[in-house]
């Protein structure tokens, strides 16, 4: 769990934790470096954010759900095409077709892969809804 | 140029149906019906497709431009001042208004 803040506006922070399952996860970590974030030491008000990065086959449903359950009151985002709707592979049996099925998804990246910029939004829209 | 949304600019669309088939997520859905439009002179009234609904599933879409490329009207475009987040998953299907070009309206 690593926490970041918006360079931009170092008083938005988000605490992030990836489920790397497939190809987004080296689009995550590009958006993580892709200079709109800096590291920040531990601290800040702002939430914690599960992010679910790839694609969730089936027979990986019931890691994804622990990992969530192991970091309560975690908000969910759905990284990309795959883990909100299957993507590319919404035909394919063994392929869960989006993780909303078993959890509350708090925000949705559209894109596969999503673009940095996008990431960096759904950033600032938890952090803004961190009320509710 | 960012590839983060695709724009329709529905005047030039004719309703051929090219995108639909060829995007590899079938993420693009299209509806239309035919009209007869009758011109001076003709011997016969011309059938003009009218666009009835189009509707591009930002679930799905890979963002892989296919359909912009495959469009002979360049009716689709990129538009690189979008990226969609949503907090509810049915606000990823985008219909005729919402696919609009940024700056349009």
């Amino acid at each position: 769990m690593t926490r970041y803040a918006l360079t931009s506006d170092p008083s938005v922070s988000v605490e992030v934790v990836s489920a790397s399952l497939a190809c987004c996860t080296l689009e995550l970590q590009a958006a993580l470096n892709s200079g709109a974030l800096i590291q920040v030491s531990e601290g800040g008000t702002g939430p914690s954010v599960i992010v679910i990065a790839g694609t969730v086959t089936d027979a990986l449903v019931p890691s994804v759900l622990e990992l969530i359950d192991s970091y309560p009151g975690t908000k969910v985002m759905s990284f990309g095409a795959c883990a909100t709707s299957g993507g590319p592979y919404w035909d394919s049996p063994p392929v869960s077709k989006g993780i909303d099925q078993f959890v509350e998804v708090a925000a949705y990246v559209a894109g596969c892969p999503p673009r940095p910029d996008a990431f960096i939004q759904a950033i600032q829209e938890l952090s803004l809804n961190r009320a509710s | 140029m960012k590839h983060s949304f695709i724009a329709l600019i529905e005047d030039k669309c004719t309703s051929c149906m090219l995108c639909v088939r060829e995007c590899p997520a079938w993420c693009i859905h299209l509806d239309s019906h035919t009209v007869d439009v009758t011109e001076e002179g003709a011997r016969r009234p011309k059938k003009v497709n009218v666009l009835d609904s189009f509707e591009i599933d930002y679930s799905l879409c890979m963002y892989c431009g296919v359909c912009i490329d495959v469009c002979p009207f360049d009716a689709l475009a990129w538009d690189e001042h979008r990226a969609l987040v949503t907090t509810n998953r049915e606000d990823m299907l985008l219909g005729i208004e919402e696919l609009g070009p940024s700056g349009s309206s």
